[in-house]
């Protein structure tokens, strides 16, 4: 559809005005981070002092300078939040990505009576917004002694029902005669499951696995509510917390927006490039 | 008698491809069990346990210091909070706050993806533009907010090279709801623009074409060709968007703690600060819950639209 349509546009004559539209919109939106960015690359009293006149000097440094990202993680630690939140993001995404292969297989190649209701009780609990849950399971966990452990922080995120519903969808667009001749040659399932359908689904997978650890990397609520001490913080929390305590240091908190904004652009764009474009929710297919 | 030899055998050959095939499903069931196994246990802990935990303790009184053990009351709680005039207020705030918010982002996603798709150039790097803003975690996005939106910050200073009044913003009682609603739009109109482009785009090229030969205006082509064709996506967008701006949180702890005035206590932040800030965790409970049934009701319209959409597609 999106080949046909590109053929189309090239053959209809490119429309200026609405290209000026969409420039100055796309503008608009860029301009905050563009800011944001430049501000983590300058001086730090310089954002202070160019920010209540409106110029070019807004978003033009008179120098570039990295002490902002030097001062937040020499002096701030920033570097242990980071590790923390990678070490959780990376542990979310192997078990929540095995979790929904075998719950996607289960719910989507074997059959079984009542697999239907299954599937939206699934579907619906974890598309509950996690926040809404967060308060109270957070004093459960505190209950289990998971307050303050990495499994009290990786637990919530490993069960990600967008992940479940993606891998399904992508499992049921599998030719049902790769199984079925699979298992005459005596195949099980699991082995039907990792050799053939784990195999043909790289692209689902990698959503997928987007999908968790944006989830995971991003969260904010949870860790804050889990996690009191100050070694095992996650970066944002970090990052919220340095905003707390000195929100005019603007350089600092900005170098540390950018590096947490960084990881799940890179992620994107790198798969992306490798993998084909990153669908958000389940428009794929 | 051969007749006969061939029956029997053909009845065993049938009653043991029926016990194989028996076999078969069973190890089917076993398998589907299995796998199926570890999500049902992390919905269970996940999930299930802190709900029923706080509707158990949304039944309760506790008394302050902890020494005396919580008692029994019953619907006690829920009488409390939903006579508590500040809970009404905040729950008619977070159903208005929605109510704007969400018909605003969808409608000016739409706008933006339908620009899109038009015949322009370099469109990939306008769409990535748009969409960089998601890619700021939230509390990312809501640090450069506040500078931007600071008494003497940029966001004035460009207002008074307007010849405009400088404004309060995230200070004002007035304005502080706005602030927050233009920190989300900013984060949510990429983000759903990238799923309504889909949808635009799954509209088959000669419908629009049959239209032009109608000579059909732009604005007669989107009302009555474009959005009832992707009515179900722009739904199932509107209920995401719904579900998500219900329990914003971030930028509310961060900016504005819920005020200035309670103009920013909103569902979610009044649960988080009910039950950690004022520390009445059975209270707090109360307000999980009413949250909780909500969310529910939004969760389900939300998944009957993603399946709808899903079985349309496939056929």
């Amino acid at each position: 559809m999106r080949i046909r349509n590109r053929s189309e546009q090239k053959r209809f004559r490119t429309n200026w005005s609405t290209t000026i539209c969409a420039a100055l919109l796309a503008f608009m939106f860029i301009i905050p981070a563009i800011w944001l960015f430049v501000g983590s690359i300058r001086p730090n009293n310089e954002i202070l002092a160019t920010m209540s006149t409106f110029g070019w000097d807004l978003i033009i440094p008179s120098r570039l300078t990295f002490e902002n990202y030097y001062h937040l993680f020499a002096d701030l630690g920033f570097g242990a939040a980071l590790w923390t939140s990678f070490f959780t993001s990376g542990v979310t995404v192997l078990v929540g990505l095995f979790l929904a292969l075998l719950a996607a297989y289960a719910l989507g190649v074997l059959n079984f009576p009542g697999r239907s209701i299954v599937f939206s009780f699934v579907v619906i609990s974890f598309m509950m917004p996690f926040e809404a849950i967060a308060i109270p399971l957070s004093q459960v966990f505190t209950k289990w002694g998971l307050a303050n452990t990495y499994l009290g922080l990786i637990l919530p995120g490993i069960a990600n029902g967008l992940a479940i519903f993606n891998l399904r969808q992508y499992f049921m667009g599998i030719p049902k005669s790769f199984r079925e001749s699979a298992k005459l040659d005596g195949a099980s399932e699991p082995m039907i499951l990792f050799k053939i359908y784990l195999r043909l689904s790289t692209p689902g997978l990698i959503n997928s696995a987007l999908l968790i650890f944006v989830g995971s990397w991003t969260a904010y609520l949870w860790p804050l509510l889990i996690v009191s001490e100050n070694h095992l913080q996650v970066a944002p929390v970090a990052l919220a917390r340095a905003f707390g305590e000195h929100a005019s240091s603007y350089g600092q908190n900005f170098a540390g927006s950018v590096i947490l904004s960084l990881v799940p652009a890179v992620a994107i764009f790198a798969l992306q490039r490798h993998f084909g474009r990153f669908e958000w929710g389940s428009e794929e297919k | 008698m051969e007749g006969i030899v061939l029956t029997v055998h053909s009845g065993i050959k049938e009653s043991s491809k029926r016990r194989r095939h028996f076999l078969a499903k069973k190890t089917e069931y076993f398998w589907a069990l299995t796998f199926l196994l570890p999500t049902l246990l992390a919905l269970i802990v996940l999930r299930i346990t802190p709900m029923i935990s706080a509707i158990y303790s949304s039944f309760f009184i506790a008394y302050p210091g902890g020494i005396r053990p919580a008692i029994f009351s019953g619907l006690e709680n829920y009488r409390t909070v939903l006579s508590d005039s500040d809970f009404i207020a905040t729950v008619e705030r977070t159903f208005l706050f929605n109510l704007v918010i969400n018909p605003l982002q969808i409608s000016l996603s739409l706008l933006v993806s339908v620009l899109m798709v038009q015949r322009i150039r370099f469109e990939g790097l306008w769409r990535t533009l748009i969409f960089i803003p998601v890619l700021i975690p939230i509390v990312g996005s809501s640090i450069t907010w506040q500078a931007i939106l600071q008494p003497d910050g940029p966001f004035n200073s460009l207002l008074v090279t307007l010849g405009l009044k400088p404004q309060l913003f995230l200070n004002s009682p007035q304005q502080s709801l706005q602030s927050i609603t233009l920190i989300a739009s900013w984060i949510g109109i990429g983000y759903w623009m990238m799923f309504l482009i889909a949808g635009l785009r799954s509209v088959p090229s000669e419908i629009y074409e049959a239209a032009e030969i109608d000579r059909a205006g732009p604005i007669r082509v989107f009302f009555k060709i474009t959005l009832p064709l992707i009515k179900r996506q722009l739904l199932f967008v509107l209920v995401a968007d719904i579900v998500a701006n219900f329990v914003l949180f971030a930028p509310i702890q961060l900016l504005t703690a819920g005020g200035p005035e309670s103009s920013t206590t909103l569902l979610i932040f009044d649960a988080y600060r009910t039950t950690y800030g004022y520390g009445s965790r059975n209270l707090g409970a109360t307000k999980v819950v009413i949250l909780s049934i909500i969310m529910i009701c939004f969760v389900a319209l939300q998944f009957s639209f993603l399946r709808e959409k899903k079985v349309k597609e496939i056929e």
